[in-house]
């Protein structure tokens, strides 16, 4: 797991272009994914965020685009196993298996780990860390809307992913699970990981945020974000975005 | 009315002493088509997943194709397999005509476009997060796959029920390609035609109370498994 | 007083419609209708439709065939389905007639059956002269043989021989197959097999089989069919007189020249039995 976190290069994708029917969706020039930072894509319905993090999460296929992860530049093909391997794109409303929360947690683990009983730890101490211990048999369709994000979020973390894509994360639960949501997200960044989360106002999220930027009509432009980017400063992380 | 009653008596003798002849044909039906639902029902699963995630050209005219083959009657796939063995046919080297592997082939091929057909429509209920969620965890895509079928475990469950159900009382195509020998492939379907064609009703009756407790067991099991699919 | 009239008025429909169901009962007796099972081979062979229309002209009735195994033609006599049988299966026939389900059976003609089998013969039973003996071999070498199986005339035939080779055939190699003899043709070719065959279909099948003739004129491979008339004491509406019409007629010296005359593949398939000998 923390052999990714030791390599603390952003993710880079540029000249990401994607057409449907015709109509350009999307064309940004160049979209930075940062270590320890997080970022809020604000924009309207339709201006293109969930395409974007699609196509960064490795999920969907642009018409083109150039990727550099640890500092190579690839062509599509190959750097969408790199970006299926190394980001978590997370739905709006998380899809949890039918099974309990605990097999939830140890999904992606399986792929990663071999010996069940570590697997099997490491899923203890998530749910602990997340305080979701007394929900481990569950099954995880019974969950309430905040219960559900929280542990998807955890399933996540488990994999101490380098990036993770958040798609409107907090438009479908109350405040009290939202406030619990953005504590995660926070200790995820303490973690290492590079977070984008989209949504269309990000008071909640301000403690956490580093970088804000707008999607218009599938181009990104920097917000104003004087508070943002003097954390950032701050922090003395690499650049987050440049655009153009 | 007189035989009907006499003939049904004689039939739940028939059951209930455990005739062997009777009970060898009941062992053979399930043995055949257990073994031709086991076979099919991977290959099916997988065409039905391919069909209902990937996108490629002459996937709806498969789609299609795979619905209509449906409603083939038996003994078309009966004929089918039975001029592909025979000797004067392209697979006669193989000597498998009027053996249970015949049967088997039969079968198969029957319930094949239904398990596709269902396992497909079960496959494309589930939600596309299923599968991206599992992409974006780190599932390979085989292992992602198995996954989306876990998801809908119950839906292909009832899919193999219906498939099980219709070879287990399909006569055409066994008959034709089994050749109905006793001990060796003749089965509930035919011993019922033959038995009848002998005038010979209880034996017909008995087989029958079979395939119906069968059926009624299959529809019984297969409203659990949906109930428990809306449940879940 | 409401009950009353429920009842009048239920009274009412039953008679009517047990008038109504007598009447049609009566009708469709009347209607010039004879039902006759037979086998298939009879069918088969096609002389039934040489010789019904005939009959059908002269006598204004009409004949319904119904083709089955002789067990089911003479269960369907038994039950009162049919007005007369038409079979060839001796024992059964004289059974039929002695526990009353049918009356006036007459012998109508015979064909005979042949032993047929692989071209290369592996058990070497070309030529032999008695069926019983080169069943025999067959058993004693397990050579493969496909058994009807299925209560039919021909496997009545069939048991009556091996009982006669006195062997109990059973194995592997025994393959009691329960269909038509068409049916098992193709099998036994395809498995290049033995098997009982009634010269009819194998003079209409052969071309397409991969067997030969190999034991024919056995005094014990004659085949006798009978008709018989449905006993009218036992069901009501059954066709008696057109089913003793029928039997009249097939018994008669112009139907039994017909079947001396019937060819297939210019070979003569029947002997008549009732009127011998021109």
């Amino acid at each position: 797991m923390s052999n990714l976190l030791a390599i603390d290069t952003p993710v880079v994708l540029e000249g990401v272009r994607k057409q449907f029917a015709g109509r350009t969706v999307l064309d940004v020039s160049r979209f930075v994914i940062a270590p320890s930072c997080c970022t809020f894509l604000a924009g309207d319905n339709g201006a293109g965020k969930t395409t974007l993090l699609r196509i960064a999460a490795g999920l969907d296929a642009p018409d083109q685009a150039a990727v550099t992860i640890d500092g190579c530049c690839r062509d599509w093909a190959a750097a969408q196993k790199q970006l299926q391997g190394n980001v978590i794109y997370f739905h709006q409303v998380p899809y949890l298996f039918d099974s309990t929360v605990a097999d939830n947690i140890a999904y992606g683990l399986r792929f990663a780990m071999r010996s069940r009983a570590a697997i099997r730890q490491r899923v203890d101490a998530a749910l602990d860390w997340a305080g979701l211990g007394h929900l481990a048999e569950r099954n995880a369709r019974q969950l309430s809307g905040g219960e559900r994000q929280r542990v998807a979020l955890v399933r996540a973390w488990v994999l101490a992913p380098r990036v993770l894509l958040l798609d409107e994360p907090l438009s479908a639960i109350d405040a009290h699970a939202r406030a619990q949501t953005v504590d995660l997200i926070r200790r995820l960044k303490h973690d290492g990981a590079g977070l984008v989360i989209t949504g269309h106002q990000a008071e909640a999220l301000m403690p956490v945020v580093d970088e804000r930027l707008h999607l218009q009509h599938g181009e990104l432009s920097q917000a104003d974000t004087t508070h943002a980017a003097g954390s950032r400063h701050q922090r003395g992380a690499p650049p987050l975005v440049l655009v153009n | 009315m007189e035989s009907l009653s006499g003939a049904s008596r004689e039939a739940f003798y028939l059951l209930l002493s455990g005739d062997p002849e009777l009970w060898t044909v009941v062992g053979i039906s399930f043995s055949v088509s257990l073994r031709a639902i086991l076979i099919a029902a991977p290959l099916a699963i997988v065409v039905a997943f391919v069909l209902a995630h990937a996108r490629f050209p002459g996937r709806r005219p498969m789609l299609s194709a795979f619905n209509a083959l449906q409603a083939v009657p038996a003994v078309v796939v009966g004929l089918t397999v039975y001029l592909l063995l025979s000797r004067s046919g392209p697979f006669g080297n193989l000597r498998l005509l009027f053996t249970q592997n015949a049967m088997i082939l039969g079968q198969v091929l029957l319930c094949f476009p239904l398990l596709v057909a269902l396992s497909h429509a079960a496959l494309q209920a589930l939600d596309r997060r299923a599968w991206e969620t599992a992409r974006t965890l780190g599932a390979p895509p085989w292992r992602a796959m198995l996954t989306t079928m876990h998801e809908v475990r119950f839906g292909l469950l009832a899919a193999l029920i219906a498939g099980f159900g219709r070879i287990i009382a399909e006569v055409g195509s066994s008959l034709m390609v089994g050749g109905n020998i006793l001990g060796a492939t003749r089965n509930i379907p035919t011993a019922i035609a033959l038995e009848t064609s002998k005038g010979e009703y209880a034996q017909g009756i008995a087989l029958g109370a079979v395939l119906l407790a069968l059926a009624l067991a299959l529809n019984m099991a297969l409203g659990m498994v949906q109930g428990r699919g809306e449940m879940a | 007083m409401r009950n009353c009239v429920a009842l009048k008025t239920l009274l009412r429909a039953s008679v009517l419609t047990a008038t109504a169901l007598l009447v049609m009962a009566t009708a469709y007796a009347q209607s010039g209708v004879v039902r006759l099972s037979t086998t298939t081979s009879t069918e088969n062979s096609g002389l039934l439709e040489e010789l019904l229309p005939r009959f059908e002209q002269r006598s204004g009735l009409r004949v319904e065939v119904i083709a089955v195994g002789t067990g089911k033609a003479l269960r369907m006599g038994r039950d009162g389905d049919v007005d007369v049988v038409l079979v060839h299966a001796p024992a059964a026939e004289e059974k039929f007639v002695a526990n009353g389900y049918g009356v006036n059976r007459r012998q109508v003609m015979y064909n005979d059956f042949v032993i047929v089998g692989p071209r290369g013969d592996p058990a070497g039973i070309a030529g032999t002269k008695d069926a019983a003996q080169a069943l025999a071999r067959l058993a004693a070498q397990r050579a493969p043989f496909v058994s009807r199986g299925d209560d039919s005339g021909t496997h009545k035939m069939e048991l009556a021989l091996w009982r006669s080779a006195d062997v109990q055939p059973a194995g592997q190699w025994y393959r009691e197959a329960g269909q038509g003899m068409g049916r098992v043709l193709l099998m036994a070719s395809e498995l290049d097999a033995y098997t009982l065959c009634d010269r009819g279909t194998w003079l209409a099948m052969h071309e397409k089989l991969a067997l030969r003739v190999l034991v024919q004129g056995d005094q014990r491979l004659y085949n006798p069919y009978g008709i018989i008339a449905v006993n009218p004491a036992r069901h009501a509406g059954l066709q008696y007189t057109g089913a003793m019409a029928l039997i009249d007629w097939i018994i008669s010296r112009e139907a039994q020249e017909l079947i001396r005359g019937f060819r297939i593949n210019n070979e003569p398939l029947f002997s008549p039995l009732a009127v011998r000998g021109p």
